[in-house]
């Protein structure tokens, strides 16, 4: 995986109906970097993060994720994480158990994950017991989140992280992702926010610099 | 602050004159006469069904199995109503019109007639049914009618302490409970009446000079109480009547979309947000999957104990043909299993924590089907052999038949939890009684048509002849490879999705 970039798009072509929305797209994230992709809406970056993470089939061109075209395999979900579609929680499951669900999924003892320190970063220590559907919105998002982060993962396609999440919630956010990048994980995301992105350590990049020259 | 209230009427008045203004002429007109010819033909077809509901040749009931089928009906009639409201107003008046200043009274009084009339209806009908099975032929026609008004009355009464409970504080919940240990006690009083031969209810039934006064009485009681509801039905509060709203909206939206999955949905996530859970530790040795289905039974005790009740039911079909008590047998190994299916739904619905886990859908389809196994095989072993005990079915090891329908419900069950929404854009079949949209039905018919893999128990209980452990042997054998095959068909190693794209 280590020779391969981490996301390589090529030639990218999307249209919904009769309406373009990505046209020719190219993008390269090198392994053990992160890259921000920012732009109106509209735009199509949902589009270009739903293409990488296999969710959505594009018209043409050619994606790789770590050297091989992105799937359904459970190998590819094993090192992809993405927040790009929102999760339906388990019914009766609570916050903790989520995490540590999540977890042990992945072999993982809960004690070393670190699914408290993990909750509390985030400012879910309180409400471990709860059941995801009585949180805010704010705080769903920190749990996909924090269930994002806890277990072991290559990649990360996230589609605005900082959505929803008050001034403290992002700044945490950025430096998880800054400690992801930084443990050697690569983070492709798209964002309305600069200076949360720059906090991250992800490189921003506009939508339009990644279609191709008009000349 | 100004407390004028705006008059409600002309607010109806004008809603409905729009609403008219965009359906055709007399299409309202078509649609009741629409309706009551499908009364008239559904009617026409099945009223010897009907008869022998309600008012069978000749009473067929014993005294026990009478005094139980009050506590049963009734019982059901209060814990529907408490379900669905009872008070509940359609979304948009719920959007518009609670929060607008009219008076709640009048914006709720339309609510609560319909309520009275449905529960009034229903409370007769039960009535008469239990009369038309336990009373002797010779009771006259003025004491049947007596005692169809006084049990419409009940079913009024019913109504209006269900909305004193809606309104009320935690006492609603507790009577809840007493009710369902009464729909419980009554159901196992039916179970007793049919492991014995009780004799059927002969005379001891009160004349019309005795019931009179008892139903002038109890008009009387009902009349009080639903004029003093009607004063206190501004005190029922807002959220009570919004929460109604919602249940009273998604049971349409049920009703019309023909998916029923809406309303299930709803009841699950009401119950599930009035708990309060404690995170446990998932034991390291299970399957993670496992647990988590275990976990999501053991907070849902009181289903347990439901189910295990109804373990008994099928001995209320002793009397009926043996093929009868194999299938209620085989649904009810489905209804075990589909217990702790749920988390099954949520993966089939939403796949994207199943992409979070990272599992294969092979592995996750796998660990989903140990528990309801497990809930199938010891229901069934339960029923079957409670069956036995009781001399209904012939000799031999009938528990361990039970025993070997695990992997039949769980089958069942995990197909059915993943079948997902009707597809209503199947072709609809033209009868001559009309026309049939195919969607919902076989869309109901997936999961329990695996049901068929159950086929060698259910001919060992329609034969009626003594068990052999070679047909257990069989019935083991065709389960788990009917498993392994489901499991081979519909899910891949290297797939995380439950569906294929």
């Amino acid at each position: 995986m280590v020779d391969h970039p981490a996301v390589e798009v090529e030639d990218l072509h999307v249209s919904y109906g009769s309406t373009p929305v990505l046209v020719g797209v190219a993008l390269t994230v090198p392994a053990g970097a992160g890259v921000c992709v920012t732009g109106e809406n509209g735009i199509g970056k949902s589009t270009l993060l739903r293409c990488v993470s296999s969710l959505q089939q594009p018209d043409s061109g050619t994606i790789r994720v770590f050297g091989a075209a992105p799937g359904a395999t459970p190998e590819f979900w094993r090192a992809v994480v993405t927040t790009v579609e929102p999760p339906t929680w388990y019914p009766g499951l609570t916050v903790h158990e989520h995490a540590e669900l999540v977890c042990r999924a992945h072999g993982q003892d809960p004690e070393e994950a670190g699914i408290d320190e993990a909750l509390d970063r985030l400012g879910l220590a309180g409400h471990g017991d709860a059941i995801p559907p009585s949180l805010s919105s704010g705080q769903k998002q920190r749990l996909t989140l924090a269930c994002a982060l806890l277990r072991p993962s290559s990649l990360l396609i996230l589609d605005e992280p900082e959505q929803r999440l008050d001034p403290d919630g992002r700044k945490e956010v950025a430096a998880l992702l800054a400690q992801y990048l930084e443990d050697g994980g690569s983070l492709l995301m798209a964002s309305h926010d600069e200076s949360f992105a720059a906090a991250s350590g992800a490189a921003v990049t506009t939508m339009e610099s990644l279609l191709p020259d008009p000349s | 602050m100004s407390t004028v209230t705006v008059p409600l009427a002309p607010i109806r008045r004008w809603i409905g004159r729009r609403q008219s203004a965009h359906r055709e002429r007399g299409a309202t007109a078509g649609n009741i006469y629409f309706a009551l010819l499908f009364v008239a033909i559904v009617g026409g077809m099945v009223h010897k069904q009907l008869a022998v509901v309600f008012w069978p040749s000749a009473p067929n009931a014993s005294g026990l199995a009478a005094a139980s089928l009050i506590p049963v009906l009734f019982g059901l009639l209060y814990l529907a109503l408490r379900r669905f409201g009872p008070l509940a107003l359609s979304r948009p008046a719920a959007s518009w019109l609670l929060p607008a200043p009219v008076s709640r009274r009048r914006l709720l009084l339309p609510s609560l007639r319909l309520a009275a009339i449905v529960a009034a209806v229903v409370g007769a009908l039960f009535g008469l049914a239990i009369v038309g099975h336990a009373a002797p032929r010779t009771l006259g026609g003025r004491e049947v009618a007596l005692l169809g008004t006084g049990a419409a009355l009940i079913g009024i009464a019913l109504l209006l302490v269900a909305l004193a409970a809606q309104a009320g504080g935690r006492w609603g919940d507790r009577l809840d409970a007493v009710i369902s240990l009464l729909l419980a006690a009554g159901l196992a009083g039916l179970v007793t009446d049919a492991s014995a031969t009780g004799s059927v209810a002969a005379g001891g039934w009160p004349s019309a000079t005795t019931l009179l006064p008892l139903v002038g009485t109890l008009a009387l009681v009902v009349g009080l109480l639903f004029a003093w509801s009607v004063r206190g039905l501004a005190r029922t509060p807002n959220e009570r009547i919004l929460e109604a709203a919602k249940t009273a909206g998604t049971l349409f939206d049920s009703a019309f979309g023909v998916e029923p999955s809406f309303l299930t949905d709803m009841i699950e996530r009401r119950y599930w947000a009035r708990r309060h859970l404690r995170s446990v530790r998932f034991p390291a040795r299970l399957p993670v999957l496992v647990t988590q289905d275990l976990l999501l039974v053991a907070r849902r005790r009181r289903r347990l104990l439901w189910l295990a009740l109804a373990a008994a039911l099928p001995v209320l079909l002793a009397a009926a043909p043996a093929a009868l008590v194999g299938i209620a047998i085989l649904l009810g190994t489905l209804m075990a299993a589909t217990t702790s299916a749920g988390n099954a739904k949520t993966d089939a619905g939403n796949p994207v924590l199943l992409r979070l886990l990272g599992l294969t859908s092979r592995q996750a389809v796998l660990q989903r089907m140990w528990v309801p196994g497990v809930l199938a095989a010891l229901w069934s072993a339960a029923s079957l052999g409670l069956l036995s005990a009781l001399g209904d079915l012939p000799t031999g090891p009938w528990w361990a038949l039970g025993l070997t329908l695990g992997p039949v419900g769980a089958v069942a069950a995990i197909r059915r939890a993943r079948v997902g929404f009707v597809r209503n854009e199947l072709l609809p079949l033209d009868t001559p009684m009309g026309t049939v949209s195919t969607g919902p039905l076989v869309n109901a018919a997936i999961g329990p048509d695996a049901l068929l893999l159950g086929l060698p128990a259910l001919v060992a209980i329609a034969q009626h002849h003594p068990l052999s452990w070679t047909s257990v042997v069989v019935q083991a054998v065709v389960g788990g490879v009917g498993a392994r095959a489901y499991l081979a068909g519909t899910t891949a190693t290297d797939r995380v999705e439950l569906s294929s794209r």
